[in-house]
């Protein structure tokens, strides 16, 4: 039989970040009084309520059957890399190239054969950009690479 | 001056050229801010705050408020014809309103986003004009229990009503609400969960999680996909007019929507977000087949667009009236008015009548010119958002990343992007809605704030809640969702066996 393996992991994963936060409340805040509530009052309460819901999801999922799910790993990679070399980059390299850069990595597992496209949007979009943001709505931002 | 008066006033003020161009360059912006996926009016607004140094009080206001309702406008279209919500508030217009552009429907859908908003912003404005002093004082008797009775009855509302799995619903409610935790404790100054991180002194960046959410996660959902693309057809005017069942069935939750919206858009810390939620799920529920709904029903378009243009407009009566921000987007135009020297606040509407009048009747102008503007306009948006998604995407990330970026100016706020279009990602994967965690976000703190205000007046007696006649309806409320949803969870369980199918 094949399980229905998203909600247990998904209840599983949020029973863990509901116990985790109900830890961590309980360790370093302070709990208080109903009458004078605490820092850590409410985000315990939450945690406790996460980690209970978390295992409603998960157990009765085990018995029961679900469909499998398309997960593109390289996708995701893609797309994530893009944005976060986008964030590193910005200020090091500049707007223009942290685009291009980020442009060029977000195209990569489209599944469309041939650099020609890839190369034109790695062109348009940085001066799209620029054009949009540092001249239209006047962002202060650094358009080319700091240089040493 | 009687409410005629001040509303003849008001439209001679907002007339003049000087004002009228702001005017028209509020909402203009508004809607293609709006349309653009990745940027909404939150970041328009900030990036606009500098600008309105240089030109009037009310001048200012009237532009920042028409980028806020133009923007409403623009995220319809945007969540019609790409899933892509450009503002929080339109996440829920996607859920109906992109089966509709799937199944051919585009223009009626997009028709019925346009009449409906239109219709809740008119409703919306007479209510603000004929209720402001009354809706002030009943905003004033609100206390701190019937604020946080008020916002738990929108959190079940939204988690029990048109979802089949509530435990799941709950789960991402309540992973919302412990989010909403991050950052500096209002009360005890106590940094929570920050971890060291001076980033997150005032909290994950709600701009940041929305784009993560939606903007990101959607983004890697669709990679892989060689046929994605905006709509396969093209709109015409012809296209946009609705059949005699569309017209039919719009009527009522248009209506619904509207009533629904300026009401929680005139309580303070609501907004237009939980009541485009609370009027889908109205409209769920009243609906005679609510199977319909996810899978195209026009009135999970009109219901919702109504409800949250409305509540755009009524916003404004707890924010100049009280100087109570209702929503984030309210306390940077409350920011504004600070700017120019204007505290918002009881004696406003006295001691400055042009400013309130004047804002009323551009509310009515910028409205009747989106109205206009957009019809000729759709075939623009529908022209943008032909391209195939493989040209659009890259540019979309690069957009979502200025746009976190250009709020707070923290490239911090990128890198948390990817980390939040990780989970949003994750979480579409299996089935949990990341609305519903937005929503925790957004009301978590209000929540907590007026429950330890609730309890510290009552001094620590919960009976507080059951007490003032407000907050107990609203705990009733809540508690027949709670039990309605039980029970059916119950039937199902020990019902026919069934295969999940979704």
């Amino acid at each position: 039989m094949r399980r229905d393996w998203p909600d247990i992991w998904g209840g599983l994963v949020l029973a863990a970040l509901g116990a985790a936060a109900l830890g961590w409340t309980l360790v370093h805040y302070d709990l208080g009084s109903l009458r004078r509530m605490g820092p850590g009052f409410f985000p315990a309460t939450l945690g406790a309520l996460l980690a209970v819901l978390g295992l409603v999801v998960a157990l009765p999922a085990w018995r029961r059957t679900g469909a499998s799910v398309p997960v593109h790993p390289l996708a995701a990679l893609a797309v994530l890399a893009s944005v976060v070399i986008f964030g590193l980059g910005l200020s090091r390299l500049g707007l223009v190239a942290a685009t291009a850069l980020s442009v060029l990595i977000a195209t990569l597992p489209a599944p469309f054969a041939g650099w020609g496209w890839r190369i034109a949007l790695t062109v348009i979009v940085p001066a799209l950009t620029v054009v949009i943001f540092s001249f239209g709505l006047q962002m202060t931002l650094p358009l080319w690479p700091r240089l040493p | 001056m009687t409410t005629w008066e001040g509303l003849l006033y008001g439209i001679g003020f907002a007339l003049q050229p000087g004002i009228l161009i702001y005017c028209v360059l509020g909402v203009v912006l508004g809607s293609f801010v709006g349309v653009l996926p990745g940027i909404g009016a939150m970041a328009a607004i900030s990036l606009l705050l500098p600008v309105t140094y240089y030109i009037t009080a009310e001048a200012a206001l009237i532009m920042l408020a028409g980028v806020y309702y133009g923007a409403q406008y623009g995220g319809a279209v945007a969540s019609i014809l790409m899933r892509l919500p450009g503002t929080p508030q339109s996440a829920v217009t996607a859920l109906d309103g992109y089966p509709m552009a799937r199944s051919g429907r585009a223009g009626v859908a997009l028709f019925a986003a346009m009449a409906s908003s239109f219709a809740g912003s008119i409703l919306g404005i007479a209510v603000l004009v004929l209720l402001a002093g009354w809706l002030t004082r009943a905003a004033t008797a609100f206390g701190a229990a019937d604020y946080a009775a008020m916002m738990i009855l929108g959190l079940v509302a939204a988690s029990t009503i048109g979802t089949e799995r509530v435990a799941k619903s709950f789960a991402m409610v309540t992973l919302g609400l412990l989010l909403g935790c991050v950052g500096t404790d209002v009360n005890s100054g106590v940094q929570r969960f920050t971890f060291g991180q001076t980033e997150l002194l005032d909290g994950i960046n709600l701009v940041a999680l929305a784009m993560g959410l939606f903007g990101v996660a959607e983004v890697i959902g669709n990679v892989r996909d060689p046929d994605r693309q905006a709509v396969a057809e093209r709109i015409g005017l012809r296209a946009m007019m609705p059949g005699r069942d569309d017209v039919r069935r719009m009527g009522w939750p248009t209506l619904r929507g509207g009533a629904l919206g300026s009401f929680f858009g005139a309580l303070p810390g609501t907004g237009s977000t939980l009541s485009s939620f609370l009027s889908y799920a109205m409209e769920r529920r009243v609906a005679k087949r609510p199977e319909r709904f996810g899978h195209g029903a026009v009135e999970g378009v009109a219901g919702p667009e109504s409800a949250n243009n409305a509540a755009a407009i009524t916003a404004f009566v707890p924010t100049l009236t009280l100087g109570i921000p209702g929503d984030p987007i309210m306390a940077l135009m409350l920011g504004a008015l600070v700017i120019h020297g204007i505290q918002p606040g009881p004696l406003m509407l006295e001691a400055r009548p042009e400013m309130f009048w004047g804002l009323v009747a551009s509310f009515g102008i910028g409205n009747l010119l989106l109205l206009i503007l957009n019809l000729p306009l759709i075939g623009i948006w529908v022209a943008i958002l032909r391209i195939p998604f493989r040209w659009l995407y890259p540019a979309i990330l690069v957009f979502v990343c200025l746009g976190v970026y250009s709020v707070r100016g923290l490239t911090f706020d990128i890198v948390a992007v990817a980390v939040i279009g990780l989970a949003g990602y994750l979480l579409a994967l299996a089935r949990f809605s990341p609305a519903l965690l937005l929503l925790g976000f957004v009301l978590g703190p209000l929540i907590e704030t007026n429950l330890r205000r609730a309890l510290l007046i009552s001094r620590g007696d919960p009976m507080v809640f059951l007490e003032r006649p407000i907050a107990v309806g609203f705990v009733l409320a809540s508690a027949a969702l709670l039990i309605a949803s039980l029970w059916q969870a119950f039937r199902r369980h020990t019902g026919p066996d069934r295969p999940r199918t979704t």
